[in-house]
């Protein structure tokens, strides 16, 4: 469409196709460098794993994978344990995002306001994020542990001594999403106090003139310009919470008796534990196609509500 | 246009190019391993010859007696070097399935007959029975070979076994009046009520480390008749009856009835419990045997201790024999020579020296009497070492999706179990449910 546009008059146009196909070699010539790392890291691995969820592949030695079309999805649907680890994602990545979004917006609110020590403040709010997953996991077991420092404020104020808050049944999820939130809080904060910064001043001002309290500001100004930047942190949020794996991993493994058996940690015993890779490929595919779904739905009625 | 199409067409070449190429590098074209002939102690290559040993030592001691071991084998055999590449246990079995499917795993694998077996069914290890001396093969009983055998070959050389035994600190018991015991076995009844009598105002009779708690089961539960598994290979089943539920309803029964089990040391790994049983908190700790060299280390001065006699269960003390094991890579390029440094390996000496380091039993008899002799069965080592011999193959061993079960549904059936949040019959039908749903 765009190239009917431009297209240039009639008489020069053998000169112009000439330099066109100049300048589209060119093009390709800069474009195959970064489309071959494209290529051979994320489209053949994303491919080879398709291939894989359709076969019977084992991590056996020398062992030949047959074609089992879709034998892998339709034991899938019986797999109550995997469905059950499904849910429990759901749970952990649903509470994550909403419980990031929410306080990531209060701390974006009180570094965008103009408070003394600013920069120190948000440097100090970066911190989670300058920490690898397997230390902030080790980090945050060492604070839920029965003689740790958690235990000693609970019953500082009077509660039990000794939960052993990662291997009780009730405790763990929550606790893996308290540590989940708090060390994705920094992306959430950092996008929605650069959106906020972008919110002109002009109309807090005029609100303001028109008698509107800060309340009313935050919700008729700053949260209607920000609607594009929740969308898009809430979404990739998303995305990476139900994809998380190392932070779990670490804490606690899955358990207790399976109450923190993420979608992928289960896919990983799946496929390393009992090496069944065709199999836990299917479980793959099926988590990618899930979120894929959730998201466009997600997206389309935000943007939807946008043009509106 | 058509310029276009081709120009496109090019790009998708050149891609599918790297792909092939990408995938050609992929598999590995390792050369198929022939087991040999039948060698006691092989020839000296014609080529010098590295291998490397993929060694699970964490103890210290077992860490410098492995390293005088390879140090001595190098100063021997010039022409065949081994290298210790250390690893740890915590993850290793991932680490394994990943090195062998990437054609990267060491010649020589440490690790534990259980674990071990599947890459054996999946055709990783190599057949270990002709390389054996008959001087092993004898000293080692028929049991503990059992469970290092599969579709008759020896896959792995057994080195190092552990059993389950009850630490006392004798000072809390005789204040509660009770006799240290000795003898051969502590019957399982007695074994409660030592608990409940040593039961006294703020202090429990035993802590018990239960938080990877299957080991514990299928091992003690042997006692009581309690295999869990029927049958061999795919098409075993897992059967839970009284032998099977007795142990995990005892220990219900001291938290709940007897009150005589700290209840918080049941989500403790069995490392955790033993600072509370330094403490003074319980009188009793059920722990891995090898725990006697952390307990002779690290308990505070004038802290009196004592293993007491193999636990015995309604039917026996029987435990199950998981030994430590060395195997042998398939897709060594020295399948002989690696065989024959696990050989030298497995001497009466060396596995005296490393089992000592350990606290471990030797699978020898030659070496168990090394010890006792060395020791003169002081730090427990009487005990440990007697109840090596109730140590016996368990069925659970010979199961290929053992470790998935244990995983993904024993450990947490029995996790549910001991919070109290389900019954016997919920126990029994998670079990086999679970084990159900895996085979499907």
């Amino acid at each position: 469409m765009t190239d009917t546009a431009v297209r240039p008059p009639v008489t020069t146009r053998k000169k112009t196709t000439t330099i066109a196909r100049t300048e589209r070699r060119e093009a390709i010539a800069l474009v195959i460098p970064a489309t071959l790392p494209i290529l051979i890291f994320s489209v053949f691995p994303l491919i080879n794993g398709i291939v894989l969820a359709f076969t019977d592949a084992t991590l056996r030695r020398n062992v030949e994978s047959n074609f089992v079309a879709f034998d892998n999805f339709a034991r899938l649907v019986g797999d109550t344990m995997f469905w059950e680890s499904f849910r429990i994602g759901l749970v952990w990545s649903i509470s994550v995002t909403v419980l990031q979004l929410v306080a990531g917006m209060g701390l974006a609110l009180l570094l965008n306001a103009d408070l003394r020590l600013k920069g120190f403040t948000r440097v100090l709010a970066l911190v989670p994020w300058a920490m690898p997953p397997v230390v902030v996991a080790i980090m945050w077991k060492l604070i839920y542990r029965q003689t740790g420092p958690l235990n000693a404020i609970v019953s500082a104020f009077g509660g039990p001594t000794n939960t052993d808050w990662l291997a009780n049944f009730d405790t763990a999820l929550p606790a893996v999403i308290v540590v989940g939130v708090w060390v994705g809080m920094p992306q959430t904060t950092i996008t929605l106090l650069a959106g906020l910064q972008q919110v002109p001043m002009e109309l807090h001002e005029a609100a303001q003139v028109d008698g509107a309290n800060a309340w009313n500001r935050f919700w008729k100004i700053s949260i209607p310009s920000l609607r594009p930047i929740v969308a898009a942190i809430t979404s990739l949020n998303f995305i990476w919470n139900f994809n998380s794996f190392g932070l779990v991993y670490v804490m606690t493994e899955g358990g207790p008796g399976g109450r923190t058996m993420l979608p992928m940690l289960f896919t990983y015993l799946e496929a390393f534990k009992s090496k069944h890779l065709g199999y836990a490929a299917a479980m793959g595919l099926v988590l990618v196609v899930f979120v894929l779904i959730l998201m466009s739905f997600y997206l389309w009625s935000q943007f939807r509500k946008d043009k509106d | 246009m058509n310029k276009r199409t081709s120009q496109l067409l090019a790009l998708v070449g050149v891609g599918a190019l790297a792909l092939t190429a990408c995938t050609s590098t992929g598999g590995s074209t390792t050369p198929e391993a022939s087991p040999g002939e039948a060698v006691s102690s092989a020839a000296p290559p014609a080529e010098k010859v590295d291998l490397t040993f993929q060694s699970l030592s964490d103890q210290p001691g077992a860490i410098a007696a492995t390293e005088a071991v390879v140090k001595k084998w190098n100063a021997e055999n010039p022409m065949v070097q081994v290298k210790i590449v250390p690893a740890g246990w915590d993850g290793v079995y991932d680490k394994l399935v990943t090195q062998f499917a990437g054609g990267a795993a060491p010649d020589i694998i440490h690790y534990e007959a259980a674990s071990v077996i599947p890459f054996a069914l999946d055709g990783y290890l190599a057949d270990m029975t002709p390389y054996i001396s008959e001087d092993m093969k004898s000293d080692v009983n028929q049991g503990i070979w059992d469970s290092v055998t599969v579709n008759d070959q020896i896959i792995a050389v057994p080195t190092e076994l552990q059993s389950y035994m009850v630490f006392a600190n004798t000072k809390m018991l005789k204040s509660a009046g009770i006799t240290v015991p000795t003898g051969d076995t502590l019957k399982w009844d007695d074994f409660r009520a030592m608990a409940k009598q040593a039961t006294t105002g703020g202090q429990f009779g035993l802590g018990w480390g239960l938080k990877s708690p299957t080991a514990t089961f299928m091992s003690l539960g042997l006692g009581n008749g309690g295999v869990y598994f029927d049958g061999e290979g795919d098409t075993a089943k897992v059967v839970i009856g009284d032998g099977e539920l007795k142990l995990p309803n005892e220990i219900m029964a001291m938290n709940t009835e007897d009150k005589s089990l700290e209840p918080s040391t049941l989500t403790q790994s069995g490392g955790d419990v033993l600072a509370g049983f330094y403490a003074g908190k319980y009188a009793m700790t059920v722990q891995g045997s090898y725990q006697a060299a952390n307990i002779a280390k690290d308990a505070p001065e004038g802290f009196e201790w004592a293993v007491l006699p193999a636990l015995e269960g309604t039917k026996s003390a029987a435990q199950s024999a998981n030994p430590q094991t060395l195997s042998v890579n398939i897709d060594s390029k020295s399948v002989e020579q690696s065989a024959a440094f696990v050989n030298y390996f497995a001497s009466a000496e060396n596995l005296a020296a490393l089992n000592t380091a350990d606290a471990l039993i030797p699978a020898s008899k030659a070496a168990r009497d090394l010890i006792a002799e060395q020791t003169g069965g002081k730090d427990g080592w009487t005990e440990i070492l007697a109840s090596g011999d109730h140590l016996e193959a368990a069925p659970f061993m010979k199961v290929p999706n053992y470790t998935q079960w244990k995983d993904t549904v024993a450990t947490p059936a029995f996790q549910t179990f001991l919070a109290g949040q389900s019954d016997a019959d919920g126990l029994s039908k998670a079990l086999t449910d679970g084990w159900t749903q895996i085979n499907r």
